[in-house]
């Protein structure tokens, strides 16, 4: 008997202490799992992006509004990346313990949790038109508006993606600024073959032959807006891809991979390091490059252009990809969290200062239609002049698809077409029409 | 007596059985259910879709793909990680002295993260890095992670480096555990070396043996990290296992219930690879004389 006890007593023990292992701690205390309310105070959770910078960003601001609001505590850390933090984000809501809200959403994502009821349409809270207003963001944020007419995503920074390229190897080659047409650098690529071999390439990054769906923001999709004024490629759940403009930039890059000027391999730091003279950059790369290449100075060994057009066309009607997150607020947070969340977005984005603050810690454009004439932007502009063209292009800049699908449709343009052509193993007119009737069966 | 016995036996292992009750067995019905609909874990309905997930998985070049790939990282890995860790045991159990510490030294890269060995591997192949300056100088450009077969390759070198002192571990024990009498005996005998291995150490070290293939095999069903960081699966689909591809469905393209499926079927390929393979090896010790 007594032994039967002992055994039924060791059991619990271990159930319990297993059990209350796998808690997740959601509805013990009025700080624990995604926040609640408790004693009139309102606790919202908030994910930032995983990078310290972001990071500190938030707390501060969270910290400067709690202290002119007490009611409400905003608990902010970093979204984990378990691989990734998409990953880590739907694991969460899965697992019931998604914060109120969070930063780093991409619109593609955005679309996919959308879709999955998992956020809340921010134009139907009160204060969101205010934060537009105030923001001054009513041309940003309108291409922003989903299928279904709503606006679940707030962009916090646009990044129009930029290319840069190596001045100091194209002086050597008798150029003083970067060719700006397809056929312009298709020349520029046969005197650089015919100086360096096979030292340099115009285009030196393993991404080109990688089918990754995001990788095509940074390659075809830069080079699509330009060559189709913006065209929107997919829209709702119908292929509105610009035939003409797709296959122009497929061409050009055959003609690169027939001139040998592409090199899909992977190349540490290829661009900074001189085996490549041409590469998509983003503004965030500038922190990294002061640390790591500070013999890299902008307008003297490298400048920054919009992407290349076709022949014939104005380069000064380029588009680009718009690289841009922003912040949602999740359908599992309570009216009074999703309330106080949308009031700590008002406050942060009623003062320009608080982007500004944002521009010069992490260097990612506000996502705002007066960062070239608003004067809080004014001195960070000209104390690191190479983001002025960022802030410029920011009206210019095309936010990726907002299709619940986009990482099987992204995935469709490297597979059926850009990756192959990059490789020579099909022509750009049948990798385009492949590609159009894989996406065209992957939408219906 | 055998009564009481069976008791303490089972609370004794209560701790256990209740742990893969809970963390085996839940989670594996959880899958079953999760594989019958279509659900994404997050949305707030789903519909049950019976068996179309396992047929679409069936269908999906990317499954097939998955499948092949895992024998194709066992003809790889297996043979070139029991190769080296025979070796390193029997080098560290003829040492005379510091076994220990040579064998903790193999043993690191065991604890090393893939993240950060994949990250290495992806320095040491770069188009600049001195080795293909050199190759190419001899005339050799190779594409390591761009090609089917080294970037295959790669990840078996990778992943044989990571767990060759591992099972050099168990296997010196093994060989720590040989009687010095049987080999005394037959150096008495007159045998030579070749014969005293193949003998005598071989079919005494096969216990170890058994348990290091078994566990090498296991490990191909579970790559993950060393692709992911590497090749992402590619190129064309020459590194997608099976855990690539259940990552990709779950949490890129947000196909929880598909993602189960794809999950269940590699469990199942798991299972009768390993039971053939351990009947295979039974067979072998068995023939031998060994077991």
């Amino acid at each position: 008997m007594m032994r039967k006890s002992l055994g039924a007593l060791l059991l619990a023990a271990v159930a319990s202490t297993m059990l209350s292992a796998c808690s997740t701690g959601q509805g013990s205390t009025e700080s624990s799992g995604n926040g609640g309310a408790s004693g009139g105070v309102t606790t919202i959770e908030f994910w930032a992006a995983p990078n310290p910078t972001q990071q500190a960003y938030w707390q501060e601001m969270a910290k400067a509004y709690e202290s002119e609001h007490s009611n409400v505590k905003i608990n902010v850390s970093a979204i984990k990346e378990s691989p990734t933090s998409e990953a880590s984000i739907q694991s969460a809501i899965a697992a019931k313990s998604a914060p109120t809200m969070s930063e780093n959403i991409n619109r593609g994502f955005g679309a996919q949790l959308a879709d999955s009821k998992a956020l809340v349409p921010l134009d139907t809270l009160d204060g969101f038109q205010d934060i537009v207003k105030e923001r001054n963001m009513n041309s940003t944020i309108e291409p922003w508006k989903f299928a279904d007419g709503h606006q679940y995503v707030l962009p916090i920074y646009s990044n129009a993606m930029l290319f840069g390229w190596r001045l100091d190897v194209l002086k050597e080659l008798g150029y003083n600024e970067p060719p700006q047409t397809y056929s312009e650098i298709v020349e520029l690529t046969k005197k650089l073959k015919d100086k360096y071999g096979d030292q340099k390439y115009l285009w030196a990054k393993a991404d080109l032959a990688d089918p990754t769906a995001w990788k095509r923001w940074f390659d075809f999709y830069m080079l699509y807006n330009a060559a189709s004024g913006g065209n929107k490629f997919i829209e709702g759940s119908r292929f509105t891809g610009d035939r003409k403009a797709g296959e122009e930039v497929l061409a050009f890059m055959d003609d690169l991979r027939k001139a040998n000027g592409l090199l899909a391999r992977q190349v540490t730091d290829p661009f900074e390091n001189g085996v490549g003279v041409f590469t998509d950059v983003g503004p965030w790369t500038f922190t990294t490059w002061k640390e790591k290449y500070p013999n890299l100075k902008y307008g003297d060994n490298f400048a920054l252009t919009m992407p290349p057009v076709p022949d014939g066309m104005d380069p000064k009607d380029s588009k680009t990809f718009a690289d841009t997150k922003g912040l949602v607020i999740y359908a599992s947070a309570t009216k009074e969290q999703q309330a106080a969340a949308i009031d700590f977005i008002k406050w942060v984005y009623s003062d320009a200062a608080n982007d500004a603050k944002w521009f010069e810690q992490t260097n990612l454009p506000p996502a705002r239609d007066d960062l070239k004439t608003n004067d809080s932007f004014k001195a960070i502009l000209d104390k690191q002049p190479e983001l002025k063209p960022y802030a410029e292009n920011v009206p210019n800049a095309i936010p990726p698809m907002d299709n619940a699908k986009y990482n099987d449709l992204q995935t469709i343009i490297g597979t059926e077409a850009f990756n192959k052509v990059v490789k020579g193993q099909i022509s750009p007119a049948e990798g385009w029409a492949n590609m159009q009737k894989a996406i065209e069966g992957a939408l219906q | 007596m055998d009564h009481r016995n069976n008791k303490m036996g089972w609370l004794f292992t209560s701790p256990y059985l209740l742990y893969s009750l809970i963390f085996f067995f839940g989670p594996l019905i959880w899958s079953f259910f999760l594989s019958v609909t279509d659900w994404n874990l997050i949305a707030p309905t789903f519909n049950l879709v019976g068996i179309e997930n396992f047929a679409n998985a069936l269908k999906s070049p990317s499954v097939h793909s998955a499948f092949w790939v895992t024998y194709k990282f066992m003809i790889i890995f297996v043979p070139i990680v029991t190769v080296l860790a025979t070796a390193v045991a029997v080098l560290v159990h003829g040492l005379p002295r510091f076994k220990s510490l040579f064998l903790i030294g193999f043993f690191l890269p065991y604890l090393s993260s893939g993240v950060v060995s994949s990250l290495i591997a992806k320095g040491l192949l770069s188009y600049t890095s001195p080795m293909n300056v050199f190759l190419r100088k001899m005339g050799l450009d190779i594409d390591w992670l761009g090609t089917p077969l080294s970037a295959l390759g790669i990840v078996g070198l990778i992943l044989a480096w990571k767990f060759t002192g591992y099972y050099a571990l168990i296997l010196t024990s093994g060989l720590e555990s040989i009687d010095k009498e049987v080999y005394e005996a037959a150096a008495i005998d007159g045998v030579t070396d070749r014969q005293r291995f193949w003998r005598i150490t071989l079919p005494l070290l096969y216990p170890s043996l058994y348990t290091t293939l078994i566990l090498a095999f296991g490990v191909t069903f579970g790559i993950f990290t060393e692709v992911y960081q590497l090749t992402g699966g590619g190129p064309n689909n020459a590194t997608n296992t099976w855990q690539m591809e259940i990552f990709k469905q779950a949490f890129t393209n947000l196909q929880a219930g598909y993602a189960s499926a794809v999950a269940l079927l590699a469990s199942v390929a798991t299972f009768i690879s390993i039971f053939i393979i351990r009947k295979f090896l039974e067979i072998w010790g068995k023939r031998n004389g060994w077991v």
